[in-house]
C-alpha cells in the first residue's frame, strides 16, 4: 500500500472524527502458557502492544499463532498466565472486553443459513447496535458485496465468506483488531481492502490496535514483530 | 494502492462501522438473548433440521406405540367374586392393576416418548454451532447467559409445540384422557419446563464434549430419571380422584420446581461450560 495514499485516508479519517479523542489501549501478554494434552503450545509469552502499533505475530505451523489470539480474544482460557487489555488505564471485565474487539479468524465461521445482510444485522444486535438498511448496505459495500447481501452465506465463495468476517468484525468499530491468516482466500482486491482496513485502524484517532497472526512476509510488514513462535514439543 | 477511490472513501467514511463511537461497553444480554431466539426461528424456518428431527421421531414413536398397545385395555375394575380365590389376596390383584394400559402410564409414556424426540432434535442448537463454527462468533459477541436464556427460549418453542402436535393425536390413538383440565395442562407444562432445561444444558455438555445424539443420552440419563419419577409422580395425582389439596402441590409444586431449579442452575453454571 502507498504510504501517501494511507496517509490521505488516515487525514480524511481524523478530519472527520476530529473531535474524537485518543485513548490509551493497552494489550499485555503476561507469561502466557497454555497446553493441548500432554502437548505444550505456548510457554511464558510476554509482550505488549499499544494504541496505534500493529503487533505481529508470527511462527511456524502449529506454533500457536491461532491459539494466542484465541487466548487475548478472551476464547481461551491459558492454563497460566493471563493477557490483560486496559484502555485508559481500565482493565476491561470479559463482557467489555467482547465488545472491545473484532476478529477475523479461519476458524470463526457465519451462519451459512443466514444471508449475509442477516449475519450482519444479528450480530449487529448482538453488539447493541440497531441496524438500518442503510448501514448494512454500507458495511457490505466497504468489504466489497455489495449487491450480495441477499444471498444465503451457504452461496458465497470461501473469499467472499473471508470478506464478510471483516464486515463482522468491524460492527461497532471495535478499538482492537485481530486478525489471523488475515488475506487467506481473498484476491488483489481483498487484500487491499485488508490493508486499507489495517492501515486505518492502526490511525484510528480515538485509538485503535491491530493484532496480526501470520507467516506472510507482505503482512508481517504492516508492523512491529511483537511474538516470534516457536513450534514446541 | 491497488484499491478503488471511492472503496477507499467509503471505508474511512463509516470506518467500517455501523456506528459512530467505538464499543468498549457491553450489549445488554436481553436483547441479544431475544436476537438469538430470532436467528434460531429463523434459520429453523429455512433449515427445518431441529422440527423434522423430533417431529419425525415423535410420530413415527407414536405410530409404532400405539400398534404396540393396540391389544390393551384400561382396566377399569375386577370382578373379585368371579375370581378362583385359591391362595389369592387382594395385594395380588391390586398388584396385578400396576402394569395395565391406565391415565398415569399412558401420560408417562408419552413422555418418553416427547423425552426421545427432544434427545434427537434439542442437541441440534448447540452441537450445530460447534459443528459449523459459528460459536465463536457467539462467544466473541454474545454474554453467556444470553446465549443460555436464548437456546433455552427455542427449546421450550420448540418442544411446547411438538408436545402441542402430539398430545392430542396421542390422546386420540390411546384413549388417554386429560382428567381435570387446568391440572393436565400444569403436568404439561412442567413437563415441557423440565425436558426443556435438561435438554439444553445437557446439549451444551455434549456439543462441547464433541458429541452425538448418542453422548447427549447418555449425558442426560441421570438428570432425565429424576425428571421422569417425579412426571410420574404428578400423572399418578392427575388421575387420582382422592388426591388431597396437599398432595397435588406437592406432586405438580416437585414437577414445576425440577424445571425451574435446573433454568436456575444451568444459568449459573452454563459459563463454565460454554467458555473454554
Amino acid at each position: 500500500m502507498d504510504q501517501a495514499e494511507v496517509n490521505a485516508e488516515v487525514t480524511g479519517l481524523t478530519a472527520r472524527n476530529s473531535d474524537a479523542e485518543a485513548r490509551r489501549i493497552c494489550i499485555r501478554f503476561r507469561e502466557v502458557t497454555h497446553r493441548f494434552g500432554p502437548r505444550s503450545v505456548l510457554e511464558n509469552i510476554s509482550a505488549e502492544v499499544h494504541t496505534g502499533q500493529v503487533g505481529i505475530i508470527t511462527g511456524s505451523n502449529g506454533s500457536g499463532k491461532s491459539t494466542l489470539l484465541r487466548v487475548a480474544a478472551g476464547l481461551l482460557t491459558p492454563m497460566a498466565g493471563e493477557v490483560e487489555i486496559q484502555v485508559d488505564g481500565r482493565t476491561l471485565c470479559p463482557d467489555d472486553r467482547r465488545s472491545a474487539i473484532g476478529l477475523v479468524a479461519p476458524d470463526l465461521t457465519l451462519y451459512r443459513e443466514l444471508t449475509g445482510a442477516e449475519n450482519l444485522s444479528f450480530f449487529a444486535r448482538l453488539r447493541g447496535i440497531d441496524p438500518t438498511r442503510e448501514m448494512l448496505i454500507e458495511a457490505l459495500t466497504e468489504v466489497g458485496l455489495r449487491g450480495r447481501g441477499r444471498d444465503m452465506v451457504s452461496g458465497y465463495s470461501s473469499g467472499m465468506r473471508q470478506r464478510l468476517k471483516y464486515a463482522f468484525a468491524m460492527l461497532g468499530r471495535p478499538p482492537i483488531l485481530m486478525l489471523d491468516e488475515p488475506t487467506a482466500n481473498l484476491d488483489v482486491e481483498g487484500i487491499a481492502m485488508v490493508e486499507r482496513v489495517v492501515a486505518i485502524q492502526k490511525a484510528r484517532p480515538d485509538g485503535g490496535i491491530v493484532l496480526v497472526a501470520t507467516n506472510e512476509p507482505r503482512e508481517t510488514a504492516w508492523g512491529i514483530p511483537l511474538i516470534q513462535l516457536e513450534a514446541t514439543r | 494502492m491497488s484499491g478503488n477511490t471511492a472503496a477507499n472513501s467509503s471505508v474511512n467514511n463509516a470506518g467500517i462501522s455501523v456506528g459512530n463511537q467505538a464499543a468498549v461497553k457491553a450489549a445488554n444480554w436481553l436483547p441479544q438473548a431475544i436476537a438469538l431466539y430470532k436467528k434460531d426461528i429463523l434459520a429453523e424456518t429455512r433449515t427445518r433440521v431441529a422440527i423434522n428431527s423430533v417431529g419425525l421421531f415423535a410420530f413415527a414413536s407414536l405410530f409404532l406405540l400405539t400398534l404396540a398397545t393396540r391389544g390393551l385395555g384400561e382396566v377399569q375394575s375386577i370382578r373379585i367374586l368371579s375370581l378362583p380365590l385359591h391362595g389369592i389376596t387382594l395385594a395380588d390383584v391390586e398388584k396385578a392393576q400396576i402394569p395395565a394400559w391406565t391415565g398415569p402410564s399412558k401420560l408417562g409414556l408419552l413422555w418418553v416418548l416427547l423425552c426421545f424426540a427432544a434427545f434427537a432434535g434439542l442437541a441440534h442448537g448447540f452441537v450445530h454451532e460447534e459443528e459449523a463454527g459459528t460459536g465463536t462468533a457467539l462467544r466473541l459477541t454474545m454474554n453467556p447467559q444470553a446465549v443460555y436464556v436464548g437456546k433455552l427460549s427455542f427449546n421450550l418453542t420448540l418442544l411446547s409445540l411438538i408436545a402441542v402436535l402430539v398430545t392430542p393425536f396421542y390422546m386420540g390413538l390411546t384413549g388417554m384422557h386429560a382428567g381435570a383440565w387446568p391440572a393436565f395442562l400444569v403436568v404439561m407444562l412442567g413437563g415441557c419446563l423440565g425436558l426443556g432445561s435438561t435438554a439444553t444444558i445437557i446439549a451444551v455438555l455434549a456439543s462441547k464434549a464433541r458429541g452425538s445424539g448418542a453422548l447427549f443420552g447418555a449425558i442426560g440419563l441421570p438428570i432425565i430419571v429424576v425428571f421422569l419419577m417425579l412426571l410420574l409422580n404428578a400423572a399418578n395425582t392427575l388421575y387420582n380422584a382422592e388426591a388431597t389439596t396437599m398432595r397435588m402441590v406437592q406432586d405438580f409444586g416437585g414437577l414445576m420446581s425440577f424445571g425451574v431449579l435446573l433454568i436456575s442452575v444451568s444459568a449459573f453454571t452454563f459459563k463454565f461450560v460454554w467458555e473454554e
